[in-house]
């Protein structure tokens, strides 16, 4: 049995941060308080010095989503973005990409998928205060993935010369796939 | 105090690792640890422990594992490789940067 003031602080951990994430915070601190206790303190001021030391459940919440790995990784997401995109740019427009036999419904799918994937990142990546967030992140890299391999693959099929402009942006974009596949299992995990 | 604490924030991840140097330990371990070994200088919010060893775990230099203790489930840090080889560059660079530091504040006369 803890003190109501420790389990409402422990409640309010599990309505801010995933389940197993607000599980070991709350150990922490109920193993704080319970330090108290055996230390001689009474039931209120074992909770109370037990909070002090633990730190405000804003300032608790908003560090985890600081440091969060969806916020980490959509932000280097969206850092490095503008550099691959470009490198698009200049291959598809010195290859002449309009005349590809691409249906045009596929150029815009393409594009709206990219602009909510981009949309979920800069949510993701501007979250101080919810975690939950910063998951964004897990649904918007299987997206970018398979934006990277359809485009990877639209030049390999379609394009009818390979030229070092769309090599660069081929490669920009496997190093984006390895990257955005070695993050997504942190990301799920968190 | 708080000067202190700033000058923490930029080191805690090489005294995170540190703290995992000689076993596996739990977030509230880790806390005490480094309260213990610094001469109780270094106090930071047990809360501000947890979200530092999960981004280091997120970046594969500790790997954590749950387990019954009692009647709580407790989820214990140790070093993987990766960490082991971070901690020994960060030491060697600590090395040099107050050597470095120890020359200049400290000459010899």
């Amino acid at each position: 049995m803890t003190s109501p003031l420790i389990a409402e602080y422990v409640t309010g951990l599990h309505q801010s941060l995933p389940a197993a994430i607000a599980d070991e915070a709350a150990t922490g601190l109920i193993d704080t308080y319970q330090d108290h206790l055996d230390s001689g303190a009474s039931d209120q001021e074992a909770a109370h010095a037990a909070l002090a030391e633990f730190g405000g459940l804003t300032m608790v919440v908003n560090e985890f989503t600081r440091q969060a790995p969806g916020r980490h990784a959509a932000r280097l997401l969206l850092a490095t973005g503008p550099i691959v995109g470009a490198c698009w740019a200049a291959a598809l427009t010195l290859s002449r990409a309009w005349t590809w036999p691409l249906p045009s419904a596929a150029r815009l799918s393409f594009g709206a998928v990219l602009l909510l994937a981009v949309l979920a990142l800069a949510l993701a990546a501007s979250s101080q205060h919810s975690y939950h967030r910063t998951r964004l992140t897990a649904a918007a890299s299987p997206i970018l993935l398979a934006l990277d391999t359809t485009a990877v693959a639209a030049v390999l099929l379609d394009a009818p010369t390979l030229t070092w402009a769309l090599g660069t942006a081929v490669a920009a974009s496997l190093s984006r796939i390895a990257f955005t596949a070695w993050s997504l299992p942190r990301i799920a995990a968190y | 105090m708080k000067a202190e604490a700033q000058v923490l924030k930029g080191h805690l991840d090489t005294l995170l690792l540190a703290s995992l140097e000689n076993g596996p330990r739990h977030g509230y371990a880790v806390k005490q640890a480094l309260r213990t070994g610094s001469g109780a200088r270094f106090d930071l919010p047990t809360g501000t422990i947890y979200p530092a060893l999960r981004r280091l775990e997120a970046f594969g230099l500790i790997k954590g594992t749950w387990s019954d203790a009692g009647s709580r489930r407790r989820r214990a840090y140790e070093l993987t490789p990766a960490g082991r080889r971070r901690l020994a560059g960060d030491r060697a660079a600590w090395r040099d940067f107050a050597s470095a530091v120890s020359a200049i504040l400290e000459p010899s006369q």
